[in-house]
């Protein structure tokens, strides 16, 4: 495997890592209420 | 500055320049229907269906499509952010850019001066202002955004960054180009590379200003007219990423079985194929959003646009990626099959979402109710029966077509000529040229109900009492 096939994969892997930790940021429960409360926000601007 | 008001007058004016180009597309559009079944009705050198044909395809997207952005983002920020604009001569300065802009390019285009990049037509002049255009434009939404009173973003104000950022990008890239002289340049890329680039931008400009911010609006006024939430803002933040993640890896399936390198292709494959799960992401969150409020699509004729809308992207993100497959891109590639599909999504899910929007924003920056519901009901069936007999009749076209030029005899040789299969179209084109009259009828009755509107109703000067509370 030449430098820029390593380059391609490691990029590949590093955003797939990212997208897992945004699904289990975003889902843990810890957060549920957090993650819900804009969607409660929004509808009071009027 | 704290102490200045929402700005809802630019958002008045660019409702109404983008509806007057919303109606030059369709009109031209409607023309160069005509046009394919009379072709006596080529005008030569400046009214052919070579040149009036860009001319409807950019009205419609840089037009009408982004013009409804600019509307609507203006006024959703504002709205999410509880603050004011961060300028609003800033704002103005666009307004009035993006209508020199679109004047530029539809002369220019009508003059024969032409890239010949499908959905990037313009030469570099206009690329130029563009790209000054929409800086103006991100300034002032990202500036905006940073100064809000709200801590958490919703989604669609993730949505409206990611398609600031991605059409910031895409087009710049795309753009790239040698001039030659003020009306003519040469692309910086060669051969397949040029073809690779094009179409990463084509497809892609589909997703960052014709999926992104339907997205956005979508997400905010569903919620707004039913009065509830919507299902769940976790869902439409992993279906975010996910589309962000896998959307620009897609736009080699405009080339499949070209001389582009296989892997290219079928990377292109496998991720738009993907893409239907944070679509139907954003889709399932719709429907589910309306448990319980079902009875609204009788009662509240938003809600017919918002849900119907919502259908034709759910149905354009299923037979895109099934287009995507190498087997079936064989069989429909250079049909009429592949108009169809696009009319779907412009028709349907992008411009049904972009009427309700307005519909919406009317008595909020008019201070009075729209003139007449039943009228907007009208339109409604007008505009989706129109739809439906356009994309329809093409997909039946676009089948036959690929069936008559795949058709061979038994020594091998084609069994029909060029023009046979030509002569079959008549019919479908015809059809074609009715819903395109059909849907233009409905286009007609809602800038009429808009202009009325506008002018029984007494414009809001602003929400000063809104703005003061929450500077």
């Amino acid at each position: 495997m030449d430098l820029s096939s390593a380059l391609y994969l490691g990029v590949t892997f590093g955003l797939f890592v990212v997208f897992l930790l945004i699904v289990i940021r975003t889902y843990s429960k810890k957060r549920k209420e957090e993650g819900e409360r804009a969607k409660y926000r929004m509808l009071d601007d009027d | 500055m704290e102490n200045r008001a929402y700005n809802y007058a630019i958002v008045r004016s660019f409702v109404t320049w983008s509806v007057i180009w919303g109606l030059v597309a369709v009109l031209v559009g409607v023309i160069v229907s005509f046009q394919m079944v009379e072709p006596d009705l080529n005008f030569p050198p400046y009214l052919t269906f070579g040149r009036l044909r860009p001319i409807h395809t950019n009205a419609g997207i840089y037009g009408w499509g982004v013009g409804v952005i600019f509307a609507t983002f203006l006024y959703i920020v504002q709205r999410l952010c509880k603050t004011p604009l961060w300028s609003d001569k800033l704002a103005k300065f666009q307004l009035w850019f993006f209508n020199a802009t679109i004047i530029a390019s539809a002369v220019t285009l009508l003059l024969g001066y032409t890239t010949s990049k499908e959905y990037h037509e313009m030469e570099w002049p206009i690329d130029v202002m563009i790209i000054i255009l929409w800086v103006a434009f991100a300034i002032n939404i990202v500036m905006t955004i940073l100064k809000r009173k709200e801590e958490q973003m919703y989604i669609s104000l993730w949505y409206m960054l990611a398609a600031i950022i991605g059409v910031a990008i895409l087009f710049t890239v795309n753009a790239a180009a040698v001039p030659a002289s003020l009306f003519k340049s040469y692309s910086a890329y060669a051969g397949t590379n040029d073809a690779n680039v094009h179409w990463w931008f084509g497809h892609n400009a589909v997703a960052m200003a014709l999926t992104a911010p339907p997205l956005a609006m979508f997400y905010y006024f569903l919620p707004k007219s039913t009065g509830v939430p919507i299902y769940s803002h976790r869902l439409s933040i992993i279906a975010f990423w996910s589309l962000i993640f896998m959307y620009l890896w897609t736009g080699a399936h405009h080339l499949l079985w070209t001389p582009v390198p296989d892997w290219i292709q079928t990377l292109a494959m496998g991720f738009s194929v993907m893409l239907i799960a944070p679509s139907w992401g954003s889709v399932f969150n719709g429907y589910l959003s309306m448990n319980g409020q079902w009875h609204q699509m009788r009662d509240n004729y938003l809600i017919k646009y918002l849900i119907l809308g919502i259908t034709f992207y759910g149905l354009q993100t299923l037979q895109g990626p099934m287009q995507a497959i190498r087997t079936f891109s064989a069989f429909i590639h250079y049909t009429d099959w592949v108009p169809a599909h696009i009319h779907m999504g412009t028709m349907g899910w992008v411009s049904m979402i972009s009427f309700a929007s307005i519909y919406f924003l009317l008595p909020r920056i008019y201070g009075k109710e729209v003139y007449s519901i039943p009228l907007a009901n009208l339109q409604f069936w007008l505009i989706l029966v129109g739809q439906l007999i356009w994309s329809i009749s093409l997909w039946i076209a676009g089948v036959l077509q690929a069936g008559m030029w795949n058709a061979m005899n038994p020594d091998g040789s084609l069994t029909f000529t060029f023009m046979e299969t030509m002569v079959e179209m008549y019919p479908y084109w015809w059809a074609r040229c009715l819903g395109g009259l059909v849907y233009m009828a409905g286009l007609i009755i809602f800038i009429y109900n808009l202009y009325m509107t506008a002018k029984k109703g007494k414009p809001t000067v602003n929400n000063a009492a809104a703005a003061a509370g929450r500077a």
